[in-house]
């Protein structure tokens, strides 16, 4: 009978449970909003970071990375090549000569990372022909095209068609350079990374460096996310002397932003519940005040303290719960539409956003996930809302409240 | 018949005892015995209400002892005082305090669930107290849909619900007009002769003072007369 008193009791003022009922599912909305929202911002982040940065694995001489030496090679890539074309986990690749060197024209010079690809492997791995803005892939090899980031050209004044000079330093230690014509200028998510890149014809670039077939990097998009760590070992374990590693290692502060995202979700929800506490605490207070005299008259015929708080707690927790299928309904329907329509923040700082690497079309993702630890999070928020009014309850002497 | 149920020795309760004291209940005896039908009376703030509250455990005396059966109540701890109030004491208010959200069934129900009476004795029990308060056909409307005098049987049916060594009621007729009073009264006083049901009243109400076999008269917190204890001893020379 308790339980069918606490939902008796809390529609005893209509309007006051309903009001904090929505107040609840607002809040709890909110933050579903935030967390599909930081979701959709996440997944669009790992992946531009997988299919526009770093594939789900690369694969070099182990001290490549950290020392950009042009001598550091994958030699004879052929046979990874040939294993690659025949793995059903992956979907492309594409191997990369890299070397840093600089970029010239008449009106100054910057520093940049030379990619050599093979352009329609490159497009298949890093979504290269999307991000072209002017011109196009489909130079001739002999033409010494090169495609450059719109930051970079935007700086340097650069337009399609125009010359520049790449001077770089070959396996030999001489200085060399060769001059190619703006073919294309791309533009990604990442607009740090369109400054810093720029792409010519693989063999081209072997040439000048003088490393014959031989590449510096191989990147991979497999089939599935989740299959990464898998055939990270199987790789490294068959190619020891190189070094395999999946987009975290390569990509770590991506790796550290998701994790860290994770737990400020948590935090930002704890906060919106704690807010929201205090808004049923204040609720339950007028209840259990303005029932003093039957609270008295239950412990006067015999109701235990136990029961009387659980009383309490029941009214607090289903004022709390009924608030949920409605937040989690409109949540789902909110977000499955962004999701599907996508969210565009242009308006709010497009510049400020690819500066750090996010598209500012984002797709809220619905939390499905972090829903349990959410519902957890919302239960306990019922009972730290129960305790000051169920105390309060229980201090009540029934001799005293039954003659007010 | 008349053993004691009730046996209330010195008790005093004292308000602010370290300022300005003030006594509700000033060193009073009070002997009462199973079967009685007995009114409290006096002036407002003789001490009624207070005496009321001690006897059923709803407060502790400063001093004194108050023996319930074989108890004392004083000594109890309060979540013991509460099982015991449960399982021994009804109450009637003067403002029928039902539960609005529970029938009227459902208010008597709830003291059996509470003492953790099976579902078949509960409905047997609560038909018959219905029968008896005469609102078996009330059984499922909500305390706000009945008057007065019908909330009040409610709440008599619900004090007798657990079966307890004595009921009770403070000003119980204070509320209700003259034919509800009647009505009620009518069914304590039966249920007082048939079934030996002891009643203490608090009340100012003369009609209840006119069918009270005892009437205990207390002033500022002291009995200043006790009629009928005497002859209730003498129509049962077994009771102490």
């Amino acid at each position: 009978m308790i339980p069918a008193m606490a939902w008796r009791n809390i529609w005893r003022n209509k309007m006051r449970s309903l009001v904090i009922m929505l107040s609840v599912a607002v809040g709890l909305f909110a933050a579903i909003a935030v967390l599909a929202l930081y979701k959709g911002m996440m997944q669009g982040r790992v992946r531009t970071v997988i299919d526009t940065e770093t594939g789900h694995i690369q694969i070099h001489h182990p001290e490549f990375k950290s020392d950009m030496d042009p001598g550091l090679l994958v030699t004879y890539p052929e046979s990874i090549i040939k294993q690659l074309e025949s793995d059903k986990s992956v979907r492309s690749y594409s191997a990369r000569v890299i070397t840093t060197g600089m970029l010239s024209n008449p009106t100054g010079s910057s520093g940049v990372q030379i990619n050599g690809v093979d352009t329609v492997n490159e497009a298949a791995v890093s979504g290269l022909a999307k991000k072209i803005r002017e011109g196009g892939l489909d130079w001739k090899k002999n033409e010494k095209g090169i495609l450059v980031g719109k930051k970079l050209a935007s700086k340097m004044k650069l337009t399609n068609g125009t010359k520049i000079v790449l001077t770089m330093t070959d396996t030999a230690e001489n200085m060399v350079s060769a001059a190619f014509r703006i073919k294309g200028i791309f533009q990604s998510a990442n607009a740090p990374l369109d400054e810093a890149n720029v792409y010519v014809d693989k063999s081209e670039l072997q040439q000048l460096l003088g490393i014959g077939s031989n590449i510096h990097e191989i990147a991979v998009i497999l089939n599935y996310d989740d299959s990464v760590s898998a055939i990270q070992n199987r790789y490294q374990t068959k190619y020891e002397n190189l070094l395999v590693e999946s987009w975290q290692e390569l990509s770590p502060e991506t790796d550290l932003m998701v994790k860290t995202v994770d737990t400020y979700s948590y935090i930002i929800v704890i906060i919106i519940l704690i807010a929201l506490s205090f808004g049923i605490i204040n609720t339950m207070m007028m209840t259990v005040l303005e029932r003093r005299r039957e609270i008295g008259m239950m412990v006067a015929l015999g109701t235990s303290r136990g029961r009387l708080m659980l009383l309490i707690l029941l009214e607090t927790f289903f004022l709390t719960i009924v608030g949920i299928p409605v937040a989690l309904i409109a949540g789902f329907l909110v977000t499955g539409y962004y999701q599907r329509n996508g969210l565009d923040l242009s308006g709010m700082g497009r510049d400020m956003m690819q500066s750090f690497g996010f598209d500012p079309m984002i797709y809220p993702s619905f939390p499905a996930d972090k829903l349990p630890g959410i519902i957890i999070l919302v239960f306990l928020a019922a009972v730290f809302s129960s305790l000051f009014p169920a105390w309060k309850s229980l201090q009540m002497n029934p001799a005293e409240t039954l003659q007010k | 018949m008349n053993s004691t149920v009730i046996d209330a020795h010195n008790i005093s309760k004292v308000y602010n005892p370290d300022t300005i004291p003030v006594y509700a209940v000033n060193n009073v005896h009070l002997h009462l015995g199973k079967g009685e039908f007995a009114a409290l009376v006096g002036p407002s703030g003789s001490g009624k209400t207070t005496l009321l509250n001690l006897i059923g455990g709803l407060d502790k005396p400063n001093s004194g002892s108050i023996m319930i059966n074989d108890t004392d109540i004083t000594k109890l701890s309060p979540a013991k005082l509460i099982r015991f109030r449960l399982n021994n004491i009804g109450f009637v208010f003067q403002s029928y305090n039902l539960i609005p959200v529970l029938t009227a069934r459902e208010n008597a129900e709830f003291i059996l669930l509470l003492q953790g009476v099976g579902k078949k004795e509960r409905d047997e029990r609560i038909r018959q107290l219905f029968r008896q308060v005469g609102l078996e056909e009330k059984l499922d409307s909500r305390p706000s849909a009945l008057s007065g005098g019908q909330q009040q049987r409610v709440a008599v049916a619900r004090a007798l619900a657990s079966k307890p060594q004595f009921v009770l009621a403070d000003e119980p007729t204070a509320n209700l007009d003259s034919s509800s009073a009647s009505n009620l009264l009518d069914i304590m006083a039966k249920l007082n002769e048939e079934e030996g049901m002891t009643f203490i009243f608090s009340t100012h109400d003369a009609r209840v003072i006119e069918r009270a076999k005892r009437v205990i008269t207390l002033v500022d917190g002291k009995i200043v007369s006790d009629t009928g204890a005497k002859l209730l001893q003498k129509e049962h020379p077994g009771g102490d």
